[in-house]
């Protein structure tokens, strides 16, 4: 019964639209032509829920796409649940917090790594009337794209931006603009949304709204009467957000009238249904059984199954103009499915839309199986994780320390970290990273270049003399209070930046730019800049050209033996530091054996640092007590299991913990 | 390459742990310089050790007057003040549920042994009256036969007994004693709970001595809380003056749990460092071998011909029966370890009367467990690993994969290549006599750990093995 009301009521909304207040739109028509047979094959085919949404109800005037961004932590994913509770997509209470924050990854960190999607109906009349007046309103249909907030994901939240019409640009009452905030407005603002400013948390004590309407004047020049103040915790404010949506943010500009044009926005595998597309509808309309071809492979699919994210696959066997959703075909692994494709009817010609920049890595680090055997595991773990996250390129490569294994290239160092966490997760596989480094260029007097992605492939001794070597930089913007300007450039200064720009965004509150090497900031540099600004900090970078350096090989010996897997490229001057600092955590990681075992750093064949772990003296079970042979035998054993797990280089066992602490030195 | 071809050939070879090769094995991996009773001959070779009947019997009595402070095994403390131990009914209520549990222990071999020996270990079996140590032996007789001229070992504690009772005991068959005298030094007896002085140490050298125990041990602990090199030196010289045949060394160890456990931290003071106490090690098997003690086994040292009889059949992976709280037996290939509290224990008895449980039935072991177990067992002795056994029963990729693994130790003298004759191997030549197949005097027959290096370092040697085996 409640089924039919509502068939019933979103037919009469649509009589109302078509006759009335969007008369003049030339498609209606075309909608009305395939809403017939639709309806028809649905009735027999019963009644689920599903089919209660048409989307030939909504017309690219009655969708409008938007995004939300944010420094992380500033609330964004709360509102984005209350904005699907607000919706009545998902019900008050129910379902998880973080709604759309599906990996465990994330909701363990609290932090967004996949962008996801989800369709929100919502009633709104025209012209700004109140829907309580009696008048009969429009329901629109909006697609919220939320999109992760750190600064690794940068690409993940550009891809989003291009499904998306405007933003909302939530800032902390409390914290005002921060590092990212400044990242992503001019993203969006570089894309030409229209940016909604949001700013959220007014319910803190520490809240300065005001303030922060300056700042968001200053900074962006953005009008303080535009911003809307809200609490998505206290439900504050929440419901002025989507009229401002609806009524600021365009709806989508393409043509209903030409061929389909689709932008593949993100793919993932799943174990039913293979792999599921994201899709947005630029112009035309898609719709089940179609044959779909992609620029990239020319490949042609037959659309299984197409829907809208509401916000689980909620199948509608059409996608019109405007409008984002999923897409089912007989793609076999989401390699076929590249980012930013684009996709077309089979048999028409179109002009590709504009893709994206392809992902750039700044981040390097070996991936290897923590018990070497298990290098088909991991294999396949690395495969079925990367049909989920295309933003890693993989390869393989051998270690004669660590065996088989892959190189695997980042988009930053959380964006790793999650890597490791998700394949430990989600394909409980056990992985040893060697240090992580980021692509250098060595350039030989025979004119010859080599790009160095792993730094055990630069021969520590070349036969050519190394004229010149170049490092990738990023253009770093960090955001303090101003009492920490002292210790943050002492730092900064440290890790080899130059300042590029220092201003004041008001009384309290410094904005700099830097110009830093990407190494510098790879490992730990966020860590440090939190802990010496007592966490006040805020940090985005942008990746800038390459710049000349002085860089050389740091070797680790074991037994003057070197091991491939240690080995590191640093710059000249920190390469005594450095090695020190290996060479005594390695001592300190490594257990004694039954042999002596000198550890050393090297610069070519020059001996920088060397520290020496003295052998076992003894290790003895002095008796089998009684003939209780077993208890004897489990000591050896766990002793045996111990070592197994150990990496070998020569004649010495190397703890995977050893691995580990090595990532720790920058 | 030799990884990943190495693991399906050991299971062609083990299908089941019931393999006839097993046999050969076990009964060839005996002492070159052992004395014993030649009752393995070529005819035993076809038959496993499933249904090989022990010869051997442990027997636990865990009553001791207090626990010593380094003491983790399951004993019964029955306080200072009963000496007179006729009288005390834990005592004769035990040795009823003992020589209950002996009784109900299911036979089951077509060629029935008579013990060979019989160890009493405790405790302090020394405690218990003679003529209950009277009614457990004649219940073995009676169960399983007492071979004429077997070894029965009891181990006796200093002030537990006088020259009556010694007699008394060796009445009863007892022929072989172990003293646990673990120190020379006062302050060192005291201060790990021993129950006893140095006066009653050299009291009980006495009694053993003017009894005309023939074959007796002492047994010392090295790496005591507060022992100086002195101190051990000195224990050493006065074990050696008292002349018995036998010595046992053992390494403390730092249980948890115990009192020592919540107290000290291996290799820090009080404990001498790994340093010291590597040096103990050396010290031992140097003034000990220069009185014409032989090293025979890691923790073992005796007069020729005096070798613990019942100790070995642990080290060759022969059966044993264990009768008695915790004890472990090991019988048609399988070890079992009964409960280790009283309640639990008489539980046990009970059940096994009633045919509810089975101490023949308890962990099975299989394919390269046992090759593990032979090797642990084996790497202990100075006799060392039997290669042409080891190879028959496991094959080639085996033993190749644990001489790889163990090259770099040979080169180091931790391990000791030896020929048919038992003469080391140089390590230039050692892979001509590894692929050596047909000319017998020049092939690879034992390997070993060097005493003392190799032994002090048994347990890495002996898991690198492990790891070689299981890879």
């Amino acid at each position: 019964m409640g089924y039919l009301h509502k068939a019933s009521k979103t037919l009469r909304q649509w009589k109302y639209m078509s006759s009335t207040s969007f008369s003049s739109f030339p498609f209606i028509p075309f909608t009305n032509r395939i809403t017939h047979p639709r309806f028809c094959s649905n009735s027999r085919q019963n009644n689920k829920e599903q089919n209660a949404i048409d989307l030939n109800q909504y017309p690219p005037e009655l969708v409008r796409n938007f995004s939300i961004i944010a420094h992380v932590d500033h609330g964004k994913s709360t509102l984005a649940d209350r904005l699907l509770e607000l919706t009545g997509t998902i019900k008050k209470g129910h379902g998880q917090p973080q709604y759309l924050d599906k990996l465990q990854v994330e909701r363990e960190r609290g932090i967004t790594v996949k962008a996801q999607t989800a369709t929100m109906f919502y009633k709104h009349s025209v012209n700004g009337d109140n829907i309580s007046d009696g008048k009969e309103s429009c329901k629109f249909l909006l697609n919220l794209v939320d999109t992760p907030g750190h600064v690794d994901f940068s690409y993940e939240v550009s891809r989003s931006l291009a499904a998306c019409q405007g933003v909302l640009l939530v800032v902390d009452a409390a914290q005002g603009v921060q590092a990212q905030t400044v990242a992503n407005f001019y993203l969006a603002f570089e894309s030409n949304l229209t940016i909604v400013p949001v700013i959220n948390k007014i319910d803190q004590p520490t809240a300065n709204p005001d303030l922060v309407k300056a700042q968001l004047k200053s900074m962006f020049d953005l009008d303080p009467s535009d911003v809307l103040l809200t609490s998505a915790k206290t439900g504050q404010g929440l419901e002025s957000i989507i009229p401002a949506v609806i009524e600021r943010i365009p709806p989508p500009s393409g043509s209903c009238n030409s061929p389909l044009r689709m932008l593949l926005l993100d793919s993932y595998y799943d174990e039913y249904k293979g792999v599921i597309c994201h899709v947005a509808v630029v112009d035309g309309a898609l719709r089940k059984g179609d044959k779909i071809s992609t620029v990239a492979t020319g490949q042609s699919y037959e659309v299984f199954d197409v829907g809208i994210m509401h916000p689980e696959l909620k199948p509608t066997g059409i996608l019109l103009t405007g409008q984002v959703g999923y897409v089912v075909s007989g793609m076999r692994s989401t390699k076929e499915a590249r980012i930013g494709d684009t996709i077309y009817h089979t048999k028409t010609a179109v002009e590709p839309l504009p893709g994206f920049k392809p992902a750039k890595h700044m981040v390097f680090s070996g991936l290897y199986p923590a018990d070497g055997s298990d290098f088909e595991a991991l294999n396949n773990a690395i495969e079925r994780l990367t049909c989920n996250d295309a933003s890693v390129s993989i390869a393989k490569e051998t270690s004669t320390a660590l065996g088989l294994g892959f190189r695997c290239g980042f988009l930053g160092l959380l964006h790793m970290d999650v890597f490791h966490q998700r394949l430990e997760q989600e394909y409980g596989a056990h992985v040893i990273s060697t240090v992580p480094t980021v692509p250098y260029i060595f350039e030989y007097s025979d004119g010859s270049k080599l790009e160095v992605q792993n730094p055990a492939t630069l021969p520590s001794n070349p036969k050519q003399k190394v004229i010149a070597c170049w490092e990738p930089t990023v253009l770093a913007t960090i955001i303090i209070p101003s009492e920490y300007v002292g210790p943050v450039i002492t730092l900064v200064s440290e890790r080899r930046g130059q300042q590029l720009e220092h201003s004041f965004i008001d009384s309290q509150r410094v904005f700099m730019k830097y110009r830093m090497p990407l190494k510098e900031i790879v490992i730990d540099f966020y860590n440090e800049l939190k802990s010496i600004t007592s966490g006040y900090a805020s940090f985005d970078y942008e990746d800038a050209d390459y710049q000349q350096s002085d860089l050389v090989k740091l070797d680790i010996l074991l037994n003057g033996q070197p091991v491939d897997a240690m080995a590191t490229i640093v710059h000249k001057v920190k390469a005594y530091r450095v090695g020190r600092e290996l060479v005594e955590k390695l001592k300190k990681a490594i257990d004694r054996q039954m042999f002596e075992i000198s550890i050393q750093a090297a610069i070519g064949s020059k001996i920088i640092s060397r520290e020496t772990i003295s052998a076992l003296r003894k290790n003895v079970l002095a008796k089998c007590y009684g003939g209780d042979v077993s208890r004897k035998r489990k000591l050896l054993e766990k002793q045996k299991e111990g070592k197994k797990r150990m990496k070998r280089v020569g004649s010495v066992d190397i703890p995977q913990e050893a691995f580990h602490e090595l990532l720790k030195v920058s | 390459m030799l990884k990943s071809t190495f693991t399906p050939i050991l299971w062609v070879l083990f299908p089941k742990p019931k393999s006839s090769k097993l046999s050969s094995l076990i009964l060839t991996n005996t002492f070159t310089n052992s004395t014993q009773p030649v009752r393995q001959n070529a005819s035993l070779k076809h038959h496993t050790p499933i249904i090989t009947s022990p010869s051997s019997a442990y027997i636990h009595l865990p009553f001791c007057r207090k626990r010593c402070h380094y003491c983790d095994f399951p004993i019964v403390a029955l306080g200072s003040a009963s000496m007179q131990m006729d009288d005390d009914p834990r005592v004769l209520n035990y040795v009823q549920w003992l020589c209950r549990e002996i009784n109900a222990t299911k036979v089951e071999f077509d060629d029935k042994t008579s013990l060979e020996t019989v160890f009493f270990g405790g405790g302090t079996p020394s405690l218990v009256p003679p003529r209950m140590v009277s009614t457990i032996l004649e219940t073995l007789r009676m169960k399983f036969g007492l071979s004429e001229n077997a070894e029965i070992s009891m181990e006796m504690d200093p002030g537990t007994f006088d020259a009556k009772k010694m007699q008394e005991m060796m009445v009863l068959g007892v022929n072989r004693v172990s003293l646990g005298v673990q120190a020379f030094q006062e302050k060192l007896l005291s201060s790990c709970g021993r129950a006893h002085g140095l006066k009653e140490v050299h009291e009980a050298i006495d009694i053993v001595k003017s009894c005309r125990v023939e074959n007796w041990s002492i047994d010392l602990i090295a790496s005591l809380p507060h022992q100086t090199c002195e101190m051990w030196e000195e224990s050493l010289k006065l074990t050696i003056e008292a002349q018995p045949t036998h010595v046992s060394v053992y390494d403390l160890q730092i249980e948890q749990g115990t009192k020592f456990g919540n107290l000290y931290t291996p290799g820090e003071f009080p404990l001498p460092s790994e340093i010291q106490s590597a040096d103990f090690y050396k010290m031992a098997s140097r003034m000990l071998s220069d009185a014409n003690y032989n090293h025979y086994e890691i923790s073992s040292y005796s007069k020729s011909g005096y070798e613990c009889k019942h100790n070995s059949i642990y080290w060759k992976y022969k059966p044993f029966y264990g009768f008695g709280l915790g004890s472990a037996s090991f019988i048609g290939g399988s070890r079992f370890s009964r409960p280790k509290k009283l309640n639990d224990y008489m539980n046990f008895v009970r059940n096994l009367e009633n045919g509810l449980v089975d101490s023949s039935a308890g962990d099975h072991i299989h394919g390269k467990d046992i090759a593990m177990d032979v090797v642990m067992l084996s790497l202990r002795t100075a006799r060392g690993l039997d290669i042409e056994s080891f190879k028959e029963s496991y094959g080639n990729s085996i033993v190749f994969s644990l001489l790889e693994a163990y090259k770099p130790y040979v080169e180091s003298g931790h391990v000791i290549c030896l020929d048919e004759k038992r003469k080391s191997i140089r390590i230039d030549e050692l892979d001509d006599y590894v692929l050596n197949e047909s000319n017998t005097e020049k092939r690879l027959a034992y390997i070993r750990l060097s005493d003392p290096e190799g032994f002090l370092l048994s347990n890495e040697l002996i898991s690198l093995a492990f790891r070689a085996i299981d890879s």
